[in-house]
């Protein structure tokens, strides 16, 4: 069966220009992709590769020089499509004056939603960004991880099919980073379809089922993350509770028999997790939840695991 | 093909898509410190008049009146343009309209909605600047032939009451944002606006000298040749307010009207400054239009020019009201339509203009 493509690109290219209509850059030349409906796809590329400005062709905010663009079947501009986006722009675009509350009601407003249903989920939401703390402050004093949760907040009040995050993790703490890592696959496996950019390479390792890398506006590979990064020679084998003769014993008869060189190492744990543990045992580290709202709307996602199941 | 039910469903959300972005661009404008001083400034200015009259050629109220209206309309202008350009291009510059354009809200909704919250924020601003030209005319010296009384009399304590007034809503407006944490800057905005047509109101229970109704027609006031009342007539409470100068107050916010989507259009292109210069560059040469306009060819930048601009001069009928005129509602009402069709004209250039831009 046909996996249904949520969206397309074909020749997509972005000229900005000057005042005087003189191109400038070009920040995109000739992109296509697409993504398949339920997938995690990220999108990495160096400074300046052009990964925010196609983004923002994806929502209709930049109109593309040449090319088409498909969203959900749709052209980007129009609104019944934009309906079911999140979208979380790389920089987290707050009214100051807005408490994150106002905020959240604001941006349920204008996706038509009846005031009942705004206020709660804007609870949920603020609840599992944990924000409810700082809900009736105005967002203009906030930090930039307190400002790019209400960022996300923003992007999921609509329970949408398709969530578009630029650098989702950026200004966030690592307990912040885990927890966005963690709604992500958990959105993905309620069946969301996922486009995300980030610098981070291990956030876009755990959770992303395809890559596209960009560099200077082309893309130059583009892949199942798996088949991307496979060494078809190597094997591990991960071993606990080994002595260091059983080590040596092993390592010398398997060189001997198979006739190949053996390179021994020490897994340690990654800093992440080392971090976590440390902010654990203060009690600090709450358990993620996603907000219930977002659960109910989505059908799950059959099939592999995808890579989240790294996590 | 059309399904009503979806459409019904479209509409609503339009609606409400326009009360949210008109909202939070009316309560954003209000809390910037400048609007706040813009309307102080509008209203002192309007208040003060009065205090410092010293040519009594009998046309005091009518200065204060004349400099009320002016205040209107060029802090008004001010404030109109000012808010636009703020509310669009800053927007624009700073993300949030890119933030709202990616939730399914039109470009179209978008450009309206933001004259429209202009338009509340001018609409605000009106309200507290006409009730404070309204006080002054009355506080001003007026000559006087009533049963006891001839002469020229003021009326101090109006004049008390509305500079207490504005105290008092800042007073009001500090402990709200002390005690409750609520923003200052809108209860102030709003407040020193609601306290002059609070004063307006209260004025009417006491006339001139002080004296509170009920009194006997012939002694409490002279309301001039329109209707005077009968020596016997009892009044319980009668606003020595010169309503005259409503209309006259009218059209002068179809004006702040027309500048507000003028700058709406304007700030989707430039910047804050650049629209406040075009609508002051409007307001002058829309002012002068008739004498500069007055017998062109139409084939030639006069004639051009007179095509082009609204014509200001419409919107500026101080005079009518003068030694007991009147403007007619019908006037009223064709000026309006004039104004609608001008704001309809910049909001489409408007809209047209932000289609294209790129909001990246
Ligand atoms: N509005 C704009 N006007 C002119 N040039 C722009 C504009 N937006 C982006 N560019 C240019 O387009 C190119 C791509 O920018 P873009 O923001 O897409 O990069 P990016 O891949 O998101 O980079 P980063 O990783 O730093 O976020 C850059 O050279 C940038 O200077
Ligand atoms: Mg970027």
């Amino acid at each position: 069966m046909e996996v249904e493509k949520v969206i397309e690109t074909r020749g997509l290219r972005k000229t900005f220009r000057d005042f005087w209509r003189r191109p400038t850059v070009e920040a995109v030349k000739g992109l296509d992709f697409s993504v398949r409906q339920g997938e995690v796809f990220g999108m990495l590329g160096p400074n300046g590769s052009g990964k925010s400005t196609t983004l923002k062709m994806l929502l209709g905010l930049l109109h593309p020089t040449k090319g088409e663009i498909r969203v959900l079947g749709a052209a980007p501009s129009d609104t019944r499509v934009k309906a079911r986006i999140g979208y979380l722009p790389e920089v987290s675009h707050l009214h100051p004056f807005l408490t994150p509350r106002e905020t959240l009601m604001y941006y349920a407003s204008l996706f038509g939603m009846a005031h009942g249903e705004a206020v709660r989920r804007t609870a949920e939401l603020l609840s599992m960004v944990d924000l409810t703390q700082a809900a009736d402050r105005a967002v203009g004093r906030f930090s930039k991880g307190m400002a790019r949760r209400v960022g996300l907040a923003q992007a999921l009040v609509n329970a949408p099919e398709l969530l578009i995050l630029d650098e989702p993790t950026s200004g966030l703490d690592p307990i912040g980073c885990r927890e966005v890592k963690d709604l992500v696959c958990l959105l993905a496996k309620s069946g969301v379809t996922v486009l995300m950019t980030s610098h981070l390479l291990s956030d876009v390792e755990d959770v992303c089922d395809r890559v596209a890398i960009l560099d200077r506006g082309a893309l130059r590979a583009e892949g199942k993350i798996a088949d991307l990064l496979r060494k078809p020679e190597a094997v591990r084998f991960l071993i606990e509770g080994l002595s260091s003769e059983a080590v040596a014993a092993l390592r010398s008869e398997i060189e001997e028999r198979a006739g190949c060189r053996v390179q021994l190492d020490y897994p340690a744990m990654s800093l992440e997790s080392f971090f976590l543990q440390v902010v654990a045992q203060d009690g600090r580290l709450r358990t993620f939840e996603m907000a219930p709202f977002l659960r109910a709307t989505q059908g799950t996602r059959e099939g592999e695991g995808g890579a989240c199941s790294k996590l | 093909m059309i399904r009503p039910p979806q459409n019904r469903a479209g509409a609503r959300r339009m609606l409400q898509q326009v009360a949210a972005i008109a909202g939070t661009t009316l309560i954003e404008a209000i809390q910037q410190p400048v609007a706040f001083l813009i309307l102080l400034s509008a209203v002192l200015t309007t208040l003060l008049v009065p205090v410092f009259q010293f040519h009594r050629f009998s046309e005091d109220g009518r200065l204060a009146r004349d400099s009320g209206l002016s205040c209107m309309l060029v802090f008004g202008l001010v404030l109109a343009a000012g808010t636009a350009g703020r509310s669009v291009a800053d927007e624009i510059a700073r993300g949030t309209a890119a933030a709202a354009i990616g939730k399914p809200v039109s470009r179209v909704t978008f450009v309206v909605a933001k004259w429209l919250g202009v338009c509340g924020v001018v609409a605000i601003f009106w309200c507290g600047v006409l009730a404070a030209t309204l006080l002054a005319e009355r506080c001003s010296s007026h000559f006087l032939t009533l049963k006891e009384f001839v002469g020229s009399a003021t009326d101090p304590w109006t004049l008390a009451l509305s500079f207490l007034g504005v105290l008092s809503a800042l007073i009001v407006a500090a402990s709200r944002h002390f005690f409750w944490r609520r923003r200052f800057g809108v209860a102030a905005f709003a407040g020193v606006a609601l306290s002059q047509v609070a004063v307006a109101a209260v004025s009417g229970f006491y006339n001139r000298f002080g004296e509170l109704y009920p009194l006997h027609g012939e002694a409490a006031c002279e309301c001039g040749a329109e209707h005077a009342h009968a020596a016997t007539e009892l009044l319980l409470y009668h606003p020595e307010l010169n309503l005259r100068v409503l209309p006259v107050a009218l059209l002068v916010l179809f004006a702040l009207a027309i500048f507000a989507a003028l700058a709406t259009a304007l700030a989707t292109r430039l910047q804050t400054g650049a629209a406040l210069a075009v609508c002051a560059g409007v307001l002058i040469l829309g002012l002068a239009g008739d004498a500069l306009t007055a017998g062109a060819p139409l084939f030639s930048l006069r004639g051009l020019l007179s095509g082009v601009l609204p014509d200001i001069q419409n919107f500026w009928l101080c005079d009518a009201v003068a030694r007991e005129g009147r403007v007619a509602w019908v006037y009223v009402a064709e000026a309006g339509a004039y104004a609608a069709t001008c704001c309809a004209i910049c909001l489409v250039a408007g809209c047209l203009s932000f289609r294209e831009r790129d909001l990246g």
